[in-house]
């Protein structure tokens, strides 16, 4: 750190970002000091995507104030962002894999005359920049031969060569192996020597603590803490002030629980899996907790037989198909992660919506009793209190609590046992969420076992009876529900620190 | 200074591979298609065509059966190129066969009625300009799905066609006092080098035009890019739509040689003499290797994939019972596409 404090290289003053009903950022300040890596951290939710949507020109702000270079800041597309030398670095790599290392780089940047390219001094600028940030990389090849890390650092290397002097990176190491995050690091501190500043952004605390300068704190929308990291006294207390010391809801013990295992699941292994296993008894609420691509979405889609796994899985004693036409012959259903394009049918009616998954129960030999189905979506719109005021509304029309009211009235129709949720109260408002935590404990009252695949503690801490903690596709820990649990070991655990104490 | 190649040939140089076995498959795959044409040449000439009219005695290989295949395969090879580069940033034309009848039925018009060659050859190719035009304007601005907008214009520009020519007559040609013009027929014909017609060479330096545009312009470093990764394209500043566009105009040019070569060669301006070329234009397309999801593919390789489509069925045209024709031209097809996907698919398990 210098003695003089240069002028900030962008900053945000009382930036307010409405969305209908939610205030998901508010009145954010804080300023970022040129060439720093500066982190942004906070939990899901806590306003951090919408913050650097607003940064990239994805979204414009409510209101509030942006510079750049103590000059404001308007940008209205990522376009127009780049221009004022913000880069961002998409999760989806942004590059053309049919082109070679330099054509990429050199891309919307060339020296042409009358249409024809010519060469000039840009092709060993950017191989230069190129090769002060990863010298390994051969101009030459094709895009396509390069592994994702490689393509990553094409993208930085062209970010840094059009002139940013701020890259934005959401996430940067999700989809990196150990050995190739060292190498970004390594990348990340050239730029920084280069004097790029650069905006990071990772649930992975260990990455933030080795790499940062800086960080940057929000919680609910609100910015918490701006410090230098040298001031951090570890993850402890970076955990702290991402979760506060906020109350969650009351759990209270069930008395549903039972001792009968009804799903058995056992050294569950993939791709993104890692020898996990676990149970789950009859009239038991069971969370999966865990950041983004810690395995949750894997997991359920396993159980329902939609991916392939290694492991076993034994339902009611008996093995669940790998299909899921066999998982919903056998009592699963799973509510998909992505409501929209997964889990419902958005250009059909609710009530052609919910006999869906089981239509069988529905026809006499093929033939379709309409009148049962009429039945029966009125039964479930009653049931679920889904607010519409026809069973005849097309769903994508419906307000996201409600359609996912469908979708769980749709598992509920085909006679499930065991019901999958997958993050089903994402995008749904806070009335609608109560209403949802209800139906699920009304379910698990009624004997049926449900299990909760949820990024949101809260949620987890308030309906689930027992939680099983995730990392990286391992199960670390199992936590059994109740008073004084403490929420820095468990958050400690998922952003893969060391093992909290099984209680 | 390190001079880099932008565009080499071999752009598929791939990086830390050391394994022979992967240089001989990527070897493959870059000379496949020469390969396939050379197996096709040498399978027909040993084959024994003594019983045929077609061919000169005994030899596939004489003079005279290339110049004729060549002057045949003239409208292909004019539109292969122009048809790649729009392949390759991701966009189809299915109304060129159209567009070639309309071409051909304007040219013969203007001919009959006594304008000189260059004129109507000038202004048939600025009208295959303009329907080219209006398909980019119909895609990049009225967004209309390339698929769909071109069927449209495929009736449209067939229509048109339709309507220029009288009632009762099936095409433009030579009747009672409107003649022909002698040049008319010697354009698609007549040797003027090694013995091929006009046609041929125009389609060879239309290719050779393509092949420098492809490898040296932006736009043809646009187009891979548009094909490849249109959001990277548009986040460099590229702007796309502009790309398209200019594409499909440059397709309606070559649409419209392909229609003077087949009029000059029939001798008549035929509506209906473009039908079909759309199909044969994916088929020259793709067995040149270009991808049908955009980004990938040569105008050369395009060029060849014309060649290998016409020897094949001029070649079988005379090995094989007229009603088995077309049913073995599909399966040598299938053939190739299959081991082309197969050289494809180990060199990228070798380069791993």
């Amino acid at each position: 750190m210098t003695s003089h404090q240069p002028p900030p290289v962008l900053s945000v003053e009382k930036l307010i970002k409405d969305y209908p009903g939610v205030r998901a950022v508010d009145e954010v300040s804080f300023s970022i000091q040129a060439s720093t890596v500066h982190c942004l951290v906070g939990e899901n939710g806590a306003g951090k995507s919408t913050l650097i949507k607003m940064l990239t020109g994805a979204l414009q702000p409510t209101q509030g104030v942006m510079k750049v270079n103590g000059t404001t800041y308007q940008p209205s597309s990522t376009k127009d962002a780049r221009r004022s030398g913000i880069a961002t670095l998409f999760q989806e790599l942004q590059v053309v894999d049919e082109l070679s290392v330099l054509e990429n780089l050199t891309l919307g940047m060339e020296q042409s005359r009358f249409g024809f390219i010519i060469s000039s001094d840009l092709e060993q600028r950017v191989t230069q920049t190129l090769a002060t940030i990863e010298p390994s990389i051969d101009p030459s090849a094709r895009v396509s031969s390069l592994s994702v890390a490689q393509k990553q650092i094409i993208e930085i290397a062209r970010a840094a060569s059009s002139g940013a002097n701020v890259i934005i990176m959401d996430e940067p190491t999700a989809a990196l192996s150990e050995r190739e995050v060292e190498r970004l690091f390594t990348v990340i501190r050239r730029l920084r020597e280069q004097q790029v500043t650069v905006i990071y952004i990772s649930h992975k605390l260990d990455e933030i603590l080795s790499l940062g300068d800086t960080v940057t704190v929000l919680r609910d929308g609100k910015h918490i803490v701006t410090k230098p990291l040298s001031e951090v006294a570890g993850r402890a207390e970076l955990i702290d002030m991402m979760i506060g010391r906020s109350v969650f809801q009351s759990y209270t013990v069930r008395s549903a629980v039972t001792d009968e295992v009804v799903l058995s699941a056992n050294g569950l292994s993939n791709s993104l899996l890692n020898n996990v296993s676990f149970d789950i008894n009859k009239g038991e609420i069971v969370g999966f907790y865990g950041l983004v691509g810690a395995g949750k979405t894997e997991i359920a889609r396993a159980l329902f037989g939609a991916d392939k796994v290694s492991g076993s899985i034994l339902f009611k004693g008996q093995p669940v198909g790998n299909s899921p036409k066999e998982a919903i012959a056998a009592g699963i259903a799973l509510v998909p992660e992505e409501r929209r394009t997964q889990g419902l049918f958005t250009n059909l009616t609710i009530r052609e919506n919910i006999p869906v998954m089981n239509i069988r129960r529905m026809s006499d030999n093929g033939v379709f009793r309409s009148a049962d189905e009429l039945t029966a979506a009125v039964n479930y719109v009653e049931k679920l209190g889904i607010a519409t005021d026809s069973i005849e509304k097309h769903t994508e029309k419906l307000s996201g609590g409600n359609q996912q009211k469908v979708v769980l009235a749709k598992c509920l129709f085909s006679d499930a046992d065991l019901l999958l949720l997958d993050e089903p109260t994402r995008g749904v408002d806070v009335g609608a969420k109560t209403e949802i935590y209800d139906i699920i404990k009304n379910l698990a009252d009624e004997g049926n076992s449900v299990a909760l695949f949820s990024t949101e503690l809260e949620e987890v801490l308030g309906i689930c009876d027992r939680i099983f903690l995730l990392y990286c596709g391992s199960l670390e820990s199992v936590i059994i529900n109740g008073p004084n649990l403490d929420t820095t070991d468990i958050l400690n655990v998922v952003t893969g620190g060391d093992r909290g104490g099984t209680q | 200074m390190k001079t880099v190649n932008l565009m080499s040939k071999s752009t598929t140089f791939v990086y830390s591979r050391t394994a022979l076995a992967g240089q001989v498959a990527q070897f493959l795959r870059n000379y496949y298609i020469y390969f396939v044409l050379i197996a096709i040449i040498a399978f027909l000439s040993a084959a024994n065509l003594d019983r045929f009219d077609l061919f000169e005695r005994g030899n596939f290989l004489y003079e005279k059966n290339i110049i004729n295949i060549l002057r045949v395969s003239a409208p292909i090879l004019v539109l292969a190129g122009a048809f790649t580069l729009l392949m390759v940033s991701g966009y189809i034309d299915l109304s060129v066969g159209s567009t070639m009848g309309l071409s051909a039925v304007i040219y013969a018009m203007l001919a009959i009625n006594g304008m000189p060659f260059w004129s109507a050859f000038a202004i048939t190719a600025l009208c295959g300009a303009l329907l080219g035009a209006f398909n980019g304007l119909l895609v990049v601005r009225f967004k209309i799905t390339p698929v769909i907008a071109t069927l449209i214009t495929l009736s449209l520009f067939k229509g048109i066609a339709l309507l220029l020519v009288q009632d009762g007559v099936s095409a433009i040609k030579s009747m009672g006092d409107l003649r022909m013009p002698q040049w008319f027929n010697a354009y698609g014909r007549e040797g003027v080098l090694m013995g091929l017609p006009m046609a041929f060479w125009v389609a060879v330096g239309v290719t050779i035009v393509l092949i420098v545009l492809q490898n040296r312009s932006l736009l043809g470093k646009y187009a891979a890019a548009t094909g490849g990764n249109p959001t990277a394209a548009k986040l460099s500043g590229i702007n796309t739509s502009k790309i398209v566009f200019i594409l499909y105009a440059i397709v309606g040019v070559c649409a419209a040689l392909a229609g003077i070569a087949r009029a000059s060669f029939m001798s008549l301006g035929d509506p209906l003499s473009g039908d079909g070329m759309e199909l044969t234009a994916i088929l020259v397309v793709l067995i040149g290797g270009t991808a049908f999801s955009g980004g990938e593919g040569k105008v050369l390789r395009s060029f060849i994939g014309a060649l290998i489509i016409m020897t094949l069925t001029l070649g079988m045209l005379t090995l094989v019972p007229a009603y088995y024709q077309t049913l073995v031209i599909g399966a040598v097809l299938l053939g190739a596409a299959a081991s082309n996907h197969f050289i494809s698919k180990k060199g990228q398990t070798l380069s791993e």
